[in-house]
């Protein structure tokens, strides 16, 4: 560490690292038309956004829905996971709603009375045939 | 607060180097694009109430980043690709060449034989950049060509002044190695019209 600083305070490492840059930063002036289009448009989007943020008419990217969206855009797999999982689980509980509603249909229409499907000992008794009178 | 016309003159300042400080860590002009434009917006909707000198610093964390969300992407991306690659999906054909795409801006120099020095040191130097670690790519970036002092680029790399300064001399020595071993020293640099 003691060489790095003295490197720097002798400003060695400086000139030549500010001529490489001095190189980028020219270089970086000649960008094709079709690129600097696009960078001029990205920057006319985002002026354009900053106004509505000062005027008040943009998104409030600060509630509670928009935390939740961005915590999901940068989840996306756990995310992606908790939508299926819930579907699923809906898709279970409505299957076994129905389940209740045909057994519930099933009773009201039997001929039975239901204190008959209860009793676990009714069944045996009409297998061995000591209803018969 | 700054005004809509004081982001406006920020951003067309950074723009160019954001490009191309993109393009040497990602490597896709495309992607380079899409990245620096998500960082432009994001950067108008959550710190649209910031005074304008608070906005380099914060213009380079939101750049790094959303980089690295581009990087994290790409992995998840690259599995999944892997993983599907057997089921045979075509590769796209070449996009058409487009005139736009090479239309350079004029150069004031129009000496061919400088110009063609210049984009072969170029090229040069931009291989040698993009052959950097990324925390010595950063921190070179950030200091030398975003004129950053020691105390932003540490905040904005999230690490120790110490590690800055290490990254960048690392990152220096090697490229000026490369340079001298190419045969640009710093009279060749200055022959380029470049001021040390």
């Amino acid at each position: 560490m003691d060489d790095i600083d003295q490197e720097l305070k002798n400003g060695k490492l400086d000139v030549q690292a500010k001529q490489i840059a001095g190189l980028l930063d020219a270089h970086a002036k000649r960008l094709s038309m079709r690129t600097l289009k696009q960078l001029e448009n990205g920057r006319e989007r985002a002026v354009k956004t900053h106004a509505q943020q000062i005027a008040g008419t943009g998104v409030n990217r600060d509630g509670t829905l928009s935390n939740i969206y961005l915590w999901a855009e940068h989840h996306r797999i756990v995310s992606t996971g908790l939508v299926l999982g819930a579907i699923i689980a809906g898709f279970v509980i409505m299957q076994s709603f129905s389940q209740k509603d045909s057994s519930d249909a099933f009773l009201l229409s039997a001929d039975l009375p239901p204190e008959a499907f209860v009793d676990r000992s009714f069944e045996p008794y009409l297998n061995n045939g000591q209803g018969k009178l | 607060m700054a005004s809509s016309q004081e982001l406006s003159d920020f951003l067309r300042d950074v723009e160019r180097r954001a490009f191309k400080q993109t393009v040497y860590a990602v490597r896709d002009d495309h992607v380079a694009l899409d990245i620096v434009q998500d960082a432009m917006l994001k950067l108008a909707e959550k710190y649209a109430d910031k005074p304008v000198t608070e906005y380099p610093m914060l213009f380079q964390r939101i750049l790094q980043n959303t980089m690295r969300d581009f990087w994290r992407r790409q992995k998840v991306r690259n599995l999944w690709t892997t993983l599907l690659s057997s089921f045979g999906a075509g590769k796209d054909g070449e996009e058409d060449h487009d005139p736009l795409d090479t239309i350079d801006v004029e150069d004031e120099s129009d000496n061919p034989m400088v110009q063609l020095e210049r984009s072969q040191t170029m090229v040069i130097i931009e291989k040698a950049i993009e052959k950097l670690p990324a925390r010595q790519r950063e921190a070179f970036v950030l200091r030398y060509w975003e004129e950053m002092d020691v105390a932003e680029t540490a905040i904005i790399m999230g690490c120790s002044e110490g590690s800055v300064k290490t990254h960048c001399s690392r990152a220096v020595h090697t490229l000026a190695a490369l340079l001298q071993k190419q045969g640009f020293g710093s009279k060749a640099m200055a022959s380029l019209g470049v001021k040390s």
